[in-house]
């Protein structure tokens, strides 16, 4: 399969500090493909750099085979790609609910389909479960919730690609569990996820396909059960309790 | 990269052929292969360029190590000159004692204070908070200025040693007060330096510019890194201050507007590198002297030599390096906040007629007496002059509340409008004059912001306080804009439909009465942009640009549309500030006129509409305020110190005025139910916060606690499981 979305290559370099060093991801419909490793091994830089906010050194990041390495974040969001963030970026001056209509109302500008803003944000409201809470302030929510809007704003773009950077972190158990299923009904509708996670049972779960980064370098790509046979991995980051605990 | 060199190349051509063509055609009759002119221009060039280059390296070291941006810098050094004036000449203490006393202990003093009571409460405040305060106490520190030293008496300080004649240098004498003034500049700069690289302190004051929080874990004690910076910050103010006020004059404005010039030489300094500061400090005290030796810009341009430092603040911000969408800096606030239904909206329009309304009419009561708001026409006048104000204000709610983007140039807009307004139809009482006049101040307001939108938000409002000098300075007081010998009136009153709204200044009902229904309108009409999208969009930009951009949001163009708006408004008021005074004169609008309107917006909340309502009653309160108590002349400065105060209470009361009255009133209104709900939760946790707070001061707690008394406490707090949730305190206490 063609991946929808990959990066070749990526060198991002802060003065002497390689942050990411030719690292190459590869990203397909229709599934979760999960990027691990352990704190600063650059996964964030990674989503920067795919999602505009950050220039890479070098390399280049393709969409549909479309070299956008150039094109600015709001242009990467007319293709498809939508993301959360580590820390919240969530706009909290508004309600819950017109957090999502915004990213709805911007859709208007590329999407011709004719859909209404308002009806996308109910439904949306309604399967991320946020309609109770849907007239707060954002500002006033808990984290989780807070994290959950910031879904669903992804959400509202109508994306093809969606980057998830440690969407379970302020979660409790029973939030995770409903957000790795709401993920799985995403992604049998067709979406592409590209997930950072700590949570190694949430990731072994939901991850058909895992690349491992660590100090800014690729060490090892494939299936769950691979990465988790693979020696490197194990001396690198997951450490062997880890897998047995999550397998 | 080989495109961002390339368009920096071009900026730098245009620059330089624009430049070279302003120098040729002003060039006046010094020549510049005269030695003799050659050393007055440096000679006078570096010893201004040396006390720019103080002021400015203090500013950029505070900035540096908080964060905070400190418009008050040079009115705290107009404070300290008139301060050190009063020391030595008045009480006749000895210069280097009395340099002492103003640097060594005033000066500092100052410093430590504003970090303990303001400062430090800012440090993770907004940005529109983190400028309106220290804007705020730039207005407080000139009232205060001109309040103690009445600017009716003339004041000189001394040059040092104005006796002796000095060294002659080319045939050009550099008397003693210059070759001082860059000796000391050169020992701040390297003791600056010294003190930042070579002393325990300044390692962690260079500490915290990099990672607060990781100094802070390293043992450096974070109150005092600030409140040191904040005393350097001063005393080179300060320093600063006394060394330039023999130059310019003991005048407070033209003391406190060298903000600009440290402004701008902080830009070139990317407001971090000190040695920048200093050069960027240099390189305008030379483009300073430079024009007034060989340049001569006519009477036309009269003062262009003035507006220097703010052309060179904007050719600094087209170099400076694209910002970078930072992630990580969303700030939560904890506000709740209900959208405005139409009705609602609608209703507060009428009830705003209606008050004004009855105002105007003398059937309020209390405001018809022969003092205090009076309904004369004196109070008409000013009344009318309130609400222009209020509508400048309500074009900065989008600007500034929602969009985020702080500007201080909309009363400069105004300014062009009411002047433009003149000439384009006021002078028949046109109102497609008013179109004409809007759609020329939509693309003004958008220039103004074009170099500073690719930038971080402090830098557009540096260049917006620049551009108001520039306006001041240079545009309003061209005379093919204003007339200097016409001061007649230029404008006739407004025909709309057949009618003719007076603007008679002995009565100005029908005028007032005409402008609340514009506020009103005006008012309604934000009340339902807010619930637009584009309101949404420019709330959601302001609050995480990173996340606009990541769900498809074209930050520029987004940015274009609220600066194209809020000019178009802030035109429309000039409009009828022209109508309202009727006569213009070229010193109406100086930039320090125009902080008042955005600080008392600030104050009252600058998210919501009605705040602009608000803060006209606030500006008319303080001539009110004033007749009230006889016009003393401790009064004089209110309508300065007044919004000057209202903004640094900020620091401690950030959503603004309307927002708290919101909070506690709303509930009053019969349909409010979800207010009154909102409260008693609210009050409920404030009550869960202060628990035992009294009960302890009741019973005298004081450490060590005994066993009786922790007991009895729990007692009357009906605590039962207390040990149980803290095992490891309590058991301490009771061994």
């Amino acid at each position: 399969m063609t991946p929808i979305l990959e990066t070749k290559d990526v060198v991002v370099r802060f003065g002497v500090l390689q942050a990411v060093s030719r690292a190459s991801i590869e990203v397909i419909e229709g599934r979760v493909t999960g990027l691990i490793g352990p704190n600063g091994a650059g996964k964030t830089t990674c989503f920067n750099v795919i999602t505009g906010l950050q220039e890479p050194t070098s390399g280049k990041v393709l969409f549909e085979g479309q070299d956008i390495t150039n094109k600015n974040p709001y242009k990467r969001a007319r293709l498809g790609i939508a993301r959360t963030f580590q820390k919240l970026e969530v706009f909290g001056s508004l309600s819950a609910r017109e957090n999502i209509l915004v990213a709805a109302e911007q859709r208007k500008t590329w999407d011709r389909s004719g859909f209404s803003p308002a009806a996308v944000c109910n439904e949306i409201l309604e399967k991320t479960g946020l309609s109770d809470v849907s007239e707060f302030m954002v500002g006033t929510l808990p984290t989780g919730t807070a994290r959950l809007v910031e879904l669903a704003r992804a959400l509202a773009s109508n994306p093809r690609v969606l980057l998830l950077d440690e969407p379970s972190s302020g979660l409790n158990e029973e939030e995770t569990a409903d957000m790795a299923a709401l993920l799985r009904t995403f992604v049998a509708e067709g979406l592409a996820v590209l997930l950072v996670e700590h949570d190694m049972s949430f990731v072994m779960g939901t991850c058909e396909y895992i690349h491992v980064l660590d100090f800014g370098t690729i060490i090892a790509s494939g299936t769950p059960p691979e990465v988790q046979a693979n020696s490197a991995v194990q001396a690198a980051y997951l450490g062997t309790e880890t897998v047995e605990e999550a397998s | 990269m080989r495109f961002k060199l390339n368009s920096r190349l071009i900026s730098a051509a245009v620059v330089g052929l624009i430049l070279a063509f302003v120098i040729n055609k002003s060039w006046g009759s010094a020549s510049f292969f005269d030695s003799k002119n050659i050393s007055t221009f440096l000679v006078v060039g570096v010893a201004l360029g040396g006390i720019y280059a103080i002021t400015a390296g203090g500013l950029v070291v505070t900035y540096a190590t908080t964060g905070i941006f400190n418009f008050a810098h040079a009115a705290i050094g107009c404070f300290l000159a008139f301060f050190y004036w009063q020391v030595t000449v008045q009480w006749h203490v000895p210069t280097l004692l009395g340099i002492f006393i103003t640097l060594g202990i005033v000066a500092p003093l100052i410093g430590i204070g504003l970090d303990r009571l303001i400062m430090r409460r800012l440090r993770d405040a907004a940005l529109v908070v983190q400028l309106m305060v220290t804007v705020g106490l730039m207005l407080t520190f000139m009232g205060v200025t001109l309040t103690v030293w009445s600017p009716k008496t003339g004041r000189t300080l001394d040059h040092f040693y104005q006796q002796s004649k000095g060294i002659e240098i080319g045939s050009v004498v550099a008397t003693w007060h210059r070759i001082i003034t860059v000796i000391i500049a050169l020992v701040v700069a390297v003791a600056l330096r010294w003190l930042l690289y070579r002393t325990r302190l300044g390692i962690s004051m260079r500490a915290v510019v990099d990672s607060r929080s990781l100094a802070g874990l390293t043992g450096a004690k974070p109150s005092i890194i600030s409140g040191a910076s904040w005393a350097l910050g001063c005393m080179t103010a300060g320093l600063a201050g006394i060394l330039i006020a023999p130059e310019t004059g003991l005048v407070v404005e033209n003391l406190a507007l060298i903000i600009i010039v440290a402004a701008a030489a902080a830009a070139i300094a990317q407001l971090k590198s000190i040695p920048m500061a200093f050069a960027g400090g240099l390189i305008i005290g030379l483009a300073t002297s430079f024009s007034t030796t060989f340049l001569s810009f006519g009477t036309d341009w009269n003062y262009a030599g003035e507006a220097i430092p703010s052309v060179i603040l904007f050719i600094a911000l087209l170099f400076l390096p694209q910002a970078r969408l930072e992630t990580g800096k969303v700030r939560l606030t904890k506000r709740t906040e209900r959208l405005t239904k139409p009705w609602e909206a609608g209703l507060g329009g009428v009830v705003l007629i209606v008050i004004v309304g009855a105002w105007a009419n003398g059937w309020i009561p209390w405001f018809t007496g022969t003092t205090f708001g009076e309904r004369s026409a004196v109070w008409l006048g000013r009344g009318a002059g309130f609400l222009v104000f209020g509508l400048i204000m309500l074009s900065l709610v989008p600007l500034i509340g929602w969009a985020g983007q702080v500007s201080f140039a909309n009363f400069a807009i105004a300014g062009i409008g009411a002047v433009l307004f003149s000439h384009f139809g006021g002078q028949n009482g046109d109102p497609i004059g008013i179109v004409l006049v809007m759609l020329v101040c939509a693309p003004l307001g958008l220039a103004i912001a074009l170099p500073a939108l690719r930038l971080k938000g402090l830098y557009l409002a540096l260049a917006t306080m620049a551009f108001a000098e520039f306006t001041d300075k240079v545009i309003i007081r061209h005379p093919s804009m204003l007339d200097p010998s016409n001061s007649g009136v230029l404008y006739k009153p407004l025909k709309i439909l057949g009618f003719s709204i007076s603007t008679d200044t002995m009565d100005r009902k029908a005028f007032v009465m005409f402008l609340i229904i514009t506020f009103a309108s005006l008012f309604f009409m934000l009340e339902m942009l807010r619930r637009s999208r584009w309101a949404r969009r420019w709330i959601a930009m302001s609050d995480s640009p990173a996340a606009s951009a990541t769900i498809g949001v074209n930050l520029t163009t987004t940015k274009m549309v609220v600066f194209m708006l809020s000019g178009a408004m802030a035109g429309f008021a000039g409009c009828m500030l022209g109508l309202q005074t009727g006569a213009l004169r070229v010193d109406s609008f100086p930039m320090f006129v125009g902080l008042p309107i955005v600080l008392l917006l600030a104050a009252q909340g600058v998210r919501y509409p009605i705040a602009a309502f608000m803060g006209a009653i606030g500006l008319a309160s303080f001539p009110a305020i004033s007749e009230l108590f006889g016009n003393p002349t401790w009064l004089t400065q209110l309508a300065l110190v007044g919004p000057g105060i209202a903004a640094i209470v900020m620091a401690y009361r950030p959503e603004g005025g309307v927002f708290y009255a919101g909070r506690d009133l709303a509930g009053l209104l019969p349909w409010r139910q979800d207010a009154r709900e909102e409260k008693v939760l609210l009050e409920a946790k404030i009550r869960a916060e202060n628990i035992g707070k009294d009960e302890i001061n009741d019973l005298g707690l004081t450490r060590p606690f005994t066993a009786e008394k922790v007991s009895q406490l729990d007692r009357i707090l009906d605590v039962t499981d207390a040990l149980d949730e803290h095992p490891t305190t309590p058991r301490k206490v009771m061994s």
